[in-house]
């Protein structure tokens, strides 16, 4: 995005150090610990990340009874996984999927905040916050994929869903074509976080 | 009313491209502002309610933060500055604010030592342990705080039309502006009740666990001339709080 706005060229130090600033405050008054910001990042990087989604979409690929769960029932599908123990934590209490089908194609977005399905897919990336996504997806859909590089018949009806509830929504996309007979692992490596929210498809296995 | 509640579907930016930036955080510091939200989140005074025993975490917190606390910040926010900052700088400049109001720390030692990290970037952080406060904290990460509350009594059901409500405008809300009087039919109605972090006010969220819906609406419904060609529907989650009878049904009442 262009930006009208200057900013002081030390702008990202003076950030660091007031938030360096903010942590040595806290934890020497006893409300954190020196050990608490590690852990709290640890957790996501080696926990909550977006291997726990691209399971969840290789195991609907493969098991129609675990692809109709999931629609109607996210968490109780989840839960029949093995997966971290966490899923139904912060930002997973209540986790819903929307399924792309031949002629549908369904999107996420948060037009009030950055509501994001923490245990499935990580942190949300930076594109799913820029106020320009979230402004322009909800009403000009369409136009927004085409330029992010996702193909549309004219036919495919584009459905948006806005995370405004309770709700931590997610895609399971389509499976691509030409996998027949493929691994869970196999397909799981085929599904990016962009895929699992609707700014892309799943990958196309590379020709053998 | 605020332009951060009415950002969905704004009009004028459609030859501006989407930042594409797959990353989750951009800068270093980014991370340590997150951890500090996280941290918070599960130290907040308001997980007693959820039957965590903070006492033993004896973390020294003794007031809420939770999303609605972030939310409230940015929403706070002069709206043109708030497109002028980047993501986790809101946050940094949100979180920041709410210590200092609640006097955790004063704007003195937070200048000082934030002189002090900007003079010596590399500056070790003070040493402090406490498992039972780093415990707490995970422990929230993995069992969350669900905000369900039992059996509901929904007043609508799945394909019954609603009129969205406008209620006044409020610090914060979860009602995107651009639903405000529309017609929409329910899709989906999810079991039981479900309360909200805190009272908005005369908005009317919050004051007691309501049920929360999936709301289906039509593009031309929302935008009318401005909807794209071709466009889908657009589904929303809305607390009952927000919905009413079709309005001309009311009318007729």
């Amino acid at each position: 995005m262009s930006t009208p706005f200057s900013y002081p060229s030390d702008r990202e130090e003076q950030s660091a150090a007031q938030v360096r600033a903010l942590e040595a405050l806290l934890i020497e008054k006893g409300v954190i610990t020196h050990t608490t910001v590690d852990k709290v990042l640890g957790y996501f990087e080696s926990e909550m990340t977006p291997l726990n989604g691209q399971k969840i979409v290789a195991r609907a690929w493969v098991d129609p009874d675990f692809a109709a769960l999931l629609a109607t029932d996210a968490p109780a599908a989840v839960a029949q996984l093995d997966l971290p123990d966490g899923m139904a934590g912060a930002e997973g209490e209540h986790l819903a999927a929307v399924l792309n089908e031949p002629g549908v194609h369904n999107l996420v977005i948060c037009t009030l905040c950055s509501c994001f399905p923490w245990p499935v897919l990580g942190l949300p990336p930076y594109w799913y916050k820029d106020p320009v996504f979230r402004a322009r997806a909800a009403r000009e859909p369409r136009a927004v994929l085409t330029e992010l590089g996702v193909p549309l018949d004219d036919d495919t009806e584009v459905r948006v869903w806005d995370s405004s509830g309770h709700s931590r929504w997610f895609v399971v996309p389509e499976r691509p074509a030409g996998t027949e007979g493929w691994t869970e692992d196999q397909l799981a490596a085929l599904v990016t976080t962009e895929s699992m929210i609707g700014v892309a498809l799943a990958d196309v296995p590379a020709p053998v | 009313m605020k332009l951060q509640h009415a950002l969905g579907g704004l009009e004028g930016l459609e030859t501006t491209p989407v930042n594409f930036e797959k990353r989750v955080f951009v800068e270093d510091w980014e991370k340590r502002i997150f951890g500090i939200h996280a941290a918070m989140m599960g130290l907040s005074d308001s997980l007693r309610d959820a039957g965590y025993d903070m006492e033993a975490a004896g973390a020294a917190v003794n007031t809420t933060w939770t999303w609605a606390d972030l939310r409230k910040g940015a929403e706070a926010m002069n709206p043109f500055e708030y497109f002028q900052f980047r993501y986790y700088e809101k946050w940094l400049g949100g979180i920041t604010a709410y210590f200092l109001q609640h006097g955790y720390l004063t704007a003195d030692e937070l200048a000082t030592t934030t002189a002090k990290y900007a003079q010596t970037p590399t500056a070790e952080l003070p040493v402090r342990p406490s498992d039972s406060i780093d415990d707490q904290v995970i422990r929230y990460l993995r069992q969350g705080d669900t905000p369900f509350r039992g059996p509901g009594e929904p007043r609508f059901a799945a394909g019954d039309a609603v009129t969205v409500g406008n209620p006044p405008h409020s610090d914060h809300t979860r009602l995107p502006g651009y639903l405000r009087g529309r017609d929409g039919v329910i899709e989906r109605v999810w079991t039981g009740s479900y309360a909200y972090f805190c009272s908005t006010g005369p908005d009317g969220l919050g004051d007691q666990p309501v049920p929360v819906y999936v709301v289906r609406f039509e593009p031309q419904e929302i935008w009318g001339a401005a909807a794209e060609p071709n466009a889908g529907p657009i589904y929303v989650e809305l607390y009952e709080t927000y919905l009413n009878p079709p309005a001309s049904t009311e009318d007729a009442a």
